[in-house]
């Protein structure tokens, strides 16, 4: 984890399903809770460079072998607020073609306050 | 090696399947009412009528045997056709009927004709089931009852039908197509009828204006194959799509795809993308292959849909919108493939009886 930490927020700010978008120096990052544990991810989609993070965060449909919907990921994936590619919040990885991944950060709690590493 | 995918073997009168109908629709047939004079094929007729008829006008046969020697002479010999894949003409027309036990005895009626009058003629033919895809269950059954015959190399329907063919209730076709290990064609046809939507929008007017858009319910087709998950779920099945033009298929993929990344979620049972579903999986038949006055354009967009891979010859003889052999504007590299090796791949039939007339052919010279 880089020692390039800086504080974007407190724990309060983020909640399951509500991310926080931040400003560290030019770059917005979105700030995502999934059970808890915190998560950042630049809020650009290497789709087209829409603010990736500020879409919604749900759930998918599993991957089946019929017509069937298993709810999955719930809270744990992000909608591009542009063209709805979905993202894993934790891997960054697009879940069409997981080579294809949303640039994402370390984060660690200290408190109340959570850091991004960059 | 030359494959025609697409010849249409024409009767003068559809009174040539009479002796193929079981007893009970031959009565349909003989006595009942005909969507013409007699000798008319029953079905619904489609709501544009081509102002010169459909036949080259060159080939004018008047005895129901003419419509093999003329094609013998004027197609099959003229350019050394190694097989023909016989696509029938009106059979397929019975998918406009709203009794589905009239059309399934109708389509049964021609396969055995086509069984017993034409493929015994000339040993360049292999022949095609034709289905009634109205009652899934009954072609199915038509599938099954034909399927192992070694000559008969794919299933075919009209384009025209009351859903788009990926719908779940035409599964059962499929999987009497995969279990006898044959392909399943839809042929450019079966506009009328209860397949009353040909057209998006309303039905358009002219002929000729018509004719150029058909291939609407092509593309619909093709959405639906491979969104409904039919390659996944039989895995081995080739769908070839006949006469519905071809220019259109790469922009048509390249949509799917770019949706089906934006919303995987409604459809989880797929595992790649559209555009390798169609590589994989579907072929397009030449004929009538587009012709931009810069052949560049068009060769562009045959390289954009790996069309050396996924284009199968069709001369569609013998109507008025016929492809010359010598004369087909593709790639000359991709000649090889287009001309006959890609329709070996698909049409596993083909395979087995080349290997047959090869070891014939050895037998001979020892």
């Amino acid at each position: 984890m880089s020692d390039n930490k800086h504080i974007v927020c407190k724990t309060s700010d983020v909640s399951p399903g509500l991310q926080k978008i931040v400003q560290v120096g030019r770059m917005s990052i979105g700030i995502f809770n999934i059970e808890d544990q915190y998560h950042a991810m630049l809020n650009v989609c290497p789709h087209q460079g829409a603010a990736l993070c500020e879409g919604p965060v749900c759930g998918t449909s599993a991957n089946t072998e019929k017509a069937e919907f298993v709810y999955c990921k719930e809270n744990a994936l992000v909608r591009c607020a542009w063209h709805g590619w979905e993202f894993d919040i934790k891997s960054g990885e697009f879940l069409v073609d997981p080579s294809i991944k949303a640039k994402t950060f370390p984060v660690s709690v200290e408190g109340e306050d959570i850091y991004v590493h960059i | 090696m030359l494959i025609d995918v697409d010849c249409h073997n024409y009767w003068s009168t559809a009174d040539v399947l009479i002796p193929y109908l079981d007893k009970h629709h031959r009565d349909y047939f003989t006595r009942g009412e005909l969507p013409g004079p007699r000798g008319a094929f029953p079905h619904g007729h489609r709501a544009w009528l081509h102002p010169e008829g459909f036949k080259r006008a060159d080939i004018n046969p008047i005895s129901e045997e003419d419509n093999y020697t003329i094609m013998k002479e004027k197609h099959l010999d003229k350019y050394n056709i190694d097989y023909a894949v016989l696509t029938g003409d009106e059979a397929i027309e019975a998918s406009t009927l709203a009794n589905p036990h009239y059309a399934s005895a109708l389509v049964r009626a021609y396969n055995d004709y086509q069984i017993e009058e034409w493929l015994p003629r000339d040993e360049r033919f292999v022949g095609s089931i034709c289905i009634a895809p109205q009652d899934p269950h009954l072609a199915a059954a038509e599938i099954r009852r034909l399927g192992h015959h070694p000559r008969m190399v794919q299933v075919l329907a009209s384009h025209g039908s009351t859903r788009p063919y990926g719908d779940p209730f035409y599964h059962p076709i499929f999987e009497a197509c995969a279990e006898v290990g044959l392909p399943f064609a839809i042929h450019l046809g079966g506009q009328g009828g209860i397949n009353s939507n040909p057209i998006a929008a309303g039905p358009t007017t002219y002929f000729w204006e018509t004719h150029a858009i058909l291939p609407q319910a092509a593309m619909t087709h093709m959405a639906s194959m491979i969104a409904q998950g039919v390659f996944e779920k039989f895995p081995s099945l080739y769908f070839v799509i006949i006469e519905c033009g071809v220019a259109w298929v790469p922009s048509v993929l390249w949509r799917l795809d770019a949706n089906y990344k934006a919303l995987r979620k409604e459809t989880p049972w797929l595992k790649r993308l559209p555009s390798e579903y169609f590589r994989d999986h579907i072929r397009f038949t030449t004929q009538p292959l587009e012709r931009p006055d810069n052949l560049q354009h068009l060769w562009s967009v045959l390289e954009a849909m790996d069309g050396k891979n996924t284009l199968l010859f069709a001369s569609d003889y013998p109507h008025w919108d016929y492809d010359d052999v010598n004369n087909l504007h593709i790639p000359p590299e991709w000649r090889e493939n287009i001309m006959g090796g890609n329709a070996m791949q698909v049409y596993t039939r083909l395979q087995d009886l080349e290997a047959q007339k090869q070891t014939a052919k050895g037998e001979l010279h020892v």
